[in-house]
């Protein structure tokens, strides 16, 4: 049986995926923030897939704490059940906010979830990852294209706004994923980016703010049901060989932004690095 | 511009400490960083050290309680530090009805807001550095421009560090100390205060002051001797007509409002 492990996978487009790869026969490690919203996902999948290996992990991921804490409870897990191996690392808890808050490192939350979580999540399941040959997918999004990394203040602190804290943070899952790509080449590990499209979740309803949950409110009707994109997720795990591309929507490879550069991704790994305090080459 | 500023946090942890302390480190100063618990602390010091480079120690201790208060100081005056600056963060936030709260709940709040900041600030202003100025900020509120009906312990709370704060501004002008008093209106600082700010609707949206630019002038004004900062035109606005009306109308629009708001949220 092959592992995976989906961030946000209590709602939205985590959940769906969760759903998709559970049915398929893989075991699923779901993580999620709230203690009740992990249990009743574990229940609906396990009532929908009786046969289905799933299990969730709570912690907020935007605290880097948390991360560690969960990156442990995951690699005892694996040890267990799947020899340590791991599968697929699927990226994808976010959020938005309306307004500049931080973490408990003081660290601006949308940075901190959307890129750092899976920054640091990735580097504590890299044993597992490299025993499984395993595959890093992150949820991106095309609003990264027109989006730049403000450098001197990624946390954008001096000028925050709630959309161009998101779209970098967006631009950042490009980067990263560009960034492992040629840094762990060598170990059999492949990463990538998925763009699933507008689809309909409350992602800008949950602490985003009035303004932006009612912009979202108007605008979420629009998108397509969450399993829509999750077919890309299961079509990318279930390939033999690790997905060639950088960047996929609706299961093809996509055209990406012209900023994804081996010189910006360098810098983000940098600067990831030192906000997390480790280093991915020794 | 000076860099090397001590500054003291306390509350340093909270959502507007922690921003902060994050606008402090970017002036690259020194911070002196307490809250009540010390992994939340290092945490946040880590962040700081990480992000801006910053230079932070910390203490835990819980400010209400005299003998903590002695051990923190023991512990400075050990190190021999003299600061520039204080920042007065910690304080409860806190709404609902008088009736309905535990008796001690509320007693907290004047034990936090009042009691705590004057043990904390009698005990800095004997330690500041001399020959330079001292600059001490006062964490109040918009609340402490009314009477406020469901937030009377808390609203009353946060008029005494607002009249306290503009009368030992003027006792100690002589001695090269700079009294601020802080009074913003919503920040969203934590999860719970974002949903009470949704939960108000577009009042909620236009009395909600930014955080990081709250922090960033905080200083800016204490530093340029300014005696009170209302962050926000609406809110200012809001703060003169309230000064305008009598205290019973007020307190009687906002009794309707935050009832209202309540309605909205539970
Ligand atoms: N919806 C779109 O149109 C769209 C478009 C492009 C990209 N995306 C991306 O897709 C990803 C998933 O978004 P979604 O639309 O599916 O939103 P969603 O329904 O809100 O799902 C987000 C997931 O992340 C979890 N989460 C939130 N904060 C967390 C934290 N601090 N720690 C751990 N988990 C946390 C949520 O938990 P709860 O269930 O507890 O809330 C939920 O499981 C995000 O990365 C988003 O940027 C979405």
């Amino acid at each position: 049986m092959q592992w995976v492990v989906i961030t946000g996978a209590t709602s939205g487009i985590g959940l769906a995926v969760a759903q998709k790869l559970a049915a398929q026969g893989y075991g699923v490690l779901g993580v999620g923030r709230s203690a009740d919203r992990c249990q009743q996902a574990q229940a609906r999948i396990q009532q929908s897939y009786p046969q289905a290996r799933t299990q969730y992990f709570c912690a907020d991921l935007m605290q880097q704490r948390q991360v560690h804490r969960v990156a442990d409870q995951l690699c005892a897990h694996l040890a267990e059940h799947a020899d340590g191996a791991l599968h697929a690392l699927i990226n994808n808890a976010g959020c938005v906010r309306g307004w500049y808050t931080t973490t408990e490192e003081g660290y601006e939350q949308q940075f901190a979830l959307n890129h750092l979580a899976g920054f640091l999540l990735t580097y504590l399941l890299l044993p597992a990852l490299q025993r499984g040959r395993g595959r890093v997918i992150i949820t991106g999004s095309n609003s990264h294209k027109g989006a730049r990394v403000h450098w001197p203040d990624v946390m954008l602190q001096h000028h925050y706004g709630p959309l161009r804290a998101y779209k970098q943070s967006k631009l950042c899952n490009l980067l990263f994923a560009a960034g492992l790509n040629s840094r762990l080449a060598g170990q059999g590990i492949r990463a990538c980016a998925v763009d699933p499209g507008l689809v309909h979740t409350d992602i800008g309803n949950k602490d985003a703010g009035g303004l932006v949950s009612f912009v979202w409110g108007l605008r979420k009707g629009h998108g397509v049901p969450p399993d829509v994109p999750a077919a890309t997720y299961a079509a990318l795990c279930g390939q033999d060989a690790p997905p060639p591309a950088l960047y996929y929507y609706d299961g093809h490879p996509r055209r990406y932004s012209r900023r994804v550069t081996e010189a910006s991704a360098n810098r983000l790994f940098e600067l990831s690095e030192r906000l997390c305090g480790i280093a991915y080459e020794a | 511009m000076k860099r090397n500023l001590r500054v003291m946090i306390t509350g340093a942890c909270g959502g507007l400490g922690r921003v902060l302390a994050g606008e402090c480190a970017r002036r690259g100063y020194w911070l002196f960083l307490t809250d009540i618990r010390q992994p939340d602390l290092d945490t946040l010091a880590q962040g700081l050290a990480r992000r801006f480079g910053a230079r932070a120690d910390t203490w835990a201790c819980d400010l209400t309680d005299d003998a903590a208060v002695n051990g923190l100081f023991a512990f400075i005056d050990a190190r021999g530090l003299a600061f520039d600056m204080l920042l007065n963060v910690a304080g409860i936030d806190f709404e609902g009805g008088f009736l309905q709260r535990e008796r001690q709940r509320l007693l907290d709040i004047v034990s936090l807001n009042i009691e705590a900041t004057l043990r904390v600030t009698h005990a800095m202003l004997t330690r500041r550095r001399q020959g330079v100025p001292f600059y001490l900020v006062f964490v109040s509120s918009l609340a402490s421009l009314y009477p406020m009906p469901l937030k009377a312990t808390y609203a009353a709370s946060k008029r005494f560090l607002l009249d306290f704060s503009i009368a030992l501004r003027q006792e100690l002008r002589g001695e090269g100390v700079r009294v601020l008093a802080l009074c913003p209106g919503g920040l969203a600082t934590t999860a719970e205060a974002m949903r009470g700010i949704a939960a108000q609707g577009v009042w909620g949206q236009v009395t909600t002051n930014r955080l990081e630019r709250v922090a960033r002038r905080t200083v800016d004004k204490a530093l340029a001797n300014r005696a009170v900062y209302i962050p926000g035109a609406i809110n200012r606005l809001l703060a003169r007509c309230g000064r305008l009306a009598p205290a019973g109308l007020v307190a009687a629009l906002l009794h309707r409002r935050w009832q209202a708001a309540r309605g909205h949220s539970y």
